[in-house]
């Protein structure tokens, strides 16, 4: 897959030279969904949103990644032969902040419009930016845990932790740094651990086992993202008996079962099919001329054991089963 | 670190003369690198059960327990390679891959034995192809392993998607979570297989051969030592070893992730390293190898229990590991009288 994106990109190439000097018409009218990597469930809900958004927008999309997010050159690669083709425009999550950046530049120099979606670059040459806000999401998972712990306790009070994914990774410390903050409010609950599980899901496990041997009376945790939601929920699960609440990041269909079976009590949902879905209309808008907004929030929910049944977060669980009916503001 | 556990036991009350007595043996006749590291995990047990109340609880020495098994089992496997002059840095991907394939397997509605004897079966076959290569082929088994690092992580990923495949049977779960005596299950199944592994190894004809293979290779031959059947073994237990564990992981986990058991070859063999094997061969044990697991765990568990900067963590395990190996060559300059 990875060597073979772009043969295939300067295959595609190749053809649409000669198509294009056959039928005299000017640049290719498509617009390339470019992701982070194309072997996760995250960036393939991104791809059913494109989808469903090109067919409603009317636009031929092309879904391109490399096969691992760590792949940086490929995912420059990629961006390289795409401009090349004059696309409408560009749908791109960036894998890195820095690297990416001269490629969008490049882009916008080249007036092909770039719809950044996910994360940020280090340049503000593109068109428009649509992304969590990452910060709110940990601000709504200390909301949530504190809320679990009125409810089973009558009183938000009480000490909690939370665990990391990976230190050093922008979109984390903002969920911890929102979840830091967002615990501020309210001042009987103390924040007494934090470790870091090196993205091993194994990790996460032992870390909550101790987390809850060094602190026995401890009433919530939150985990920053889905392999430690999974780890700290199968800890809670292996444990038994009195668990303190638990409040995870992102819908993984793990996390999911977690939820329905009350070991996790809250997930802080992102919304990646509307960066899809609302990437490629934004993509098409730019194509033609339209004026955006710099930065869009597509938004956080906060699923829990009680309303994850709801038809609103039925589409957001499973994307599959997602259907848009109109904005009409928040 | 010996120095500073030394002041911390002084600080303890514990008798000076003691540890006075056994550094002027260690400095008379040297004490096997083996030796030194149950020492030195035994002092940080009781170091940690004074600093931390929590640390000799029920509940966190099942942890430990538990801890140490999965890693552990991978270890022994990793050992047996080691102790042949080979090494195996593919046993992290095995694991996962067989655990995704377990998983994968108990979601299509398999028995749960059918299962674990397809991942097993693959954890064979891996071996049986990592024998092939560096024995048949020529290859070095750094090279066979660490393209087997590559490869089998990439089929766990191939095989799932890149998603982590769930929705287990809670029989299959239970295994993992399940005590017997008091005991964690995990715990039990690490024990039988380290004595079965100790016994081949300290009595019988075939664990003499592997070390001596290890030792040298060119005059095991020639005293008609079968070296193909010995590469054949050790490589396929390293990687059946390896399979069983990723099946323990996702059992406990109740989830099969291809992202699962990453680096674990490292801290396989950074736990036989320390408990006395030398990557040269010939030389290694199976209870060297568990307390040596055993004491990653607990340095790990210690600074959790103490809320530790994980990062100082990371370098308190390097460290250890710098200062085992040094210990050990000098023990080794000694007796060769360098």
């Amino acid at each position: 897959m990875k060597k073979f994106t772009p043969i295939l990109a300067s295959a595609t190439l190749a053809m649409s030279l000669v198509a294009t000097s056959m039928s005299a018409t000017a640049a290719e009218s498509y617009v390339p969904v470019i992701v982070k990597a194309t072997t996760s469930e995250y960036w393939q809900t991104v791809f059913l949103g494109a989808r469903a958004a090109a067919k409603d927008a009317g636009v031929r999309i092309e879904e391109l990644g490399a096969a691992a997010e760590s792949d940086i050159a490929e995912q420059i690669a990629i961006m390289e032969n795409t401009i090349t083709r004059q696309p409408t425009a560009i749908v791109l999550a960036p894998t890195a902040t820095d690297p990416l950046s001269g490629t969008v530049e490049a882009a916008t120099a080249a007036g092909i419009p770039v719809i950044l979606i996910d994360s940020a670059v280090g340049t503000d040459a593109y068109a428009s930016f649509l992304s969590t806000n990452n910060y709110v999401g940990g601000q709504k998972g200390a909301e949530a845990l504190a809320q679990c712990i009125k409810d089973k306790t009558g009183k938000a009070e009480g000490k909690v932790a939370y665990l990391t994914s990976l230190a050093g990774v922008e979109s984390l410390t903002s969920r911890d740094n929102g979840f830091l903050d967002g615990m501020k409010a309210f001042p009987g609950i103390e924040v007494v651990d934090n470790r870091i599980g090196n993205n091993d899901m194994a990790q996460g496990l032992t870390n909550t086992l101790d987390i809850m041997s060094r602190t026995p009376d401890l009433v919530g945790l939150f985990a920053d993202n889905a392999i430690m939601g999974i780890g700290a929920g199968a800890a809670l699960d292996e444990r038994g008996g009195n668990k303190p609440c638990l409040i995870a990041f992102d819908a993984d269909e793990q996390e999911v079962n977690l939820l329905k079976d009350n070991i996790i009590d809250g997930l802080i949902v992102q919304d990646p099919y509307m960066m899809g879905y609302a990437g490629v209309w934004f993509a098409a808008a730019a194509g033609h001329g339209a004026r955006l907004p710099k930065e869009i929030d597509t938004g956080v929910m906060v699923v829990t054991p009680s309303n994850y049944k709801e038809s609103k977060f039925a589409g957001l669980l499973d994307p599959k089963k997602r259907q848009l009916g109109s904005f009409v503001g928040e | 670190m010996s120095v500073l556990q030394t002041s911390e036991l002084n600080k303890q009350g514990v008798n000076v003369s003691v540890i006075d007595k056994l550094s002027q043996r260690i400095k008379q006749k040297g004490v096997p690198v083996e030796t030194f590291v149950v020492l030195l995990t035994a002092l940080l047990w009781v170091v940690l059960s004074f600093a931390s109340p929590y640390f000799l609880t029920e509940g966190n020495v099942l942890n430990i327990m538990r801890q140490v098994s999965i890693s552990g089992i991978i270890a022994f496997g990793v050992l047996f390679t080691i102790l042949i002059a080979g090494i195996d840095l593919s046993v992290g991907s095995v694991a996962a891959l067989a655990g995704v394939v377990v998983a994968k397997l108990l979601v299509l509605g398999l028995p749960i034995w059918l299962a674990v004897a397809g991942a097993m079966g693959l954890g064979i076959a891996i071996g049986l192809f990592n024998a092939f290569a560096i024995f048949r082929l020529g290859i070095p088994a750094f090279i066979v392993t660490l393209a087997g690092l590559q490869a089998y992580r990439g089929g766990a990923l191939l095989a799932s998607d890149g998603m982590s495949v769930s929705g287990l049977p809670k029989a299959f779960s239970a295994f993992a979570r399940g005590e017997f005596l008091g005991i964690p299950t995990l715990f039990w199944t690490m024990v039988i297989i380290g004595l079965i592994l100790h016994f081949v190894l300290t009595k019988t004809r075939t664990g003499r051969y592997l070390i001596a293979m290890g030792s040298n290779q060119e005059s095991a031959r020639r005293v008609g030592i079968n070296i193909s059947k010995m590469t054949f073994l050790a490589y396929t237990l390293s990687a059946a070893l390896a399979a069983l564990a990723g099946i323990l992981l996702v059992s406990r986990l109740s989830v099969g992730t291809p992202t699962a058991a990453m680096a674990y070859e490292l801290n396989a063999i950074a736990a036989a390293v320390v408990g006395g094997a030398s990557l040269f061969g010939g030389r290694g044990s199976i209870t060297g190898t568990f307390i040596g697991a055993l004491l990653f765990v607990t340095i790990a568990n210690g600074a959790n229990l103490l809320g530790v900067d994980p990062f100082w963590q990371m370098v308190a395990a390097g460290v250890l590991i710098a200062i085992v190996v040094y210990i050990d060559n000098v023990q080794k300059r000694r007796k060769s009288g360098v």
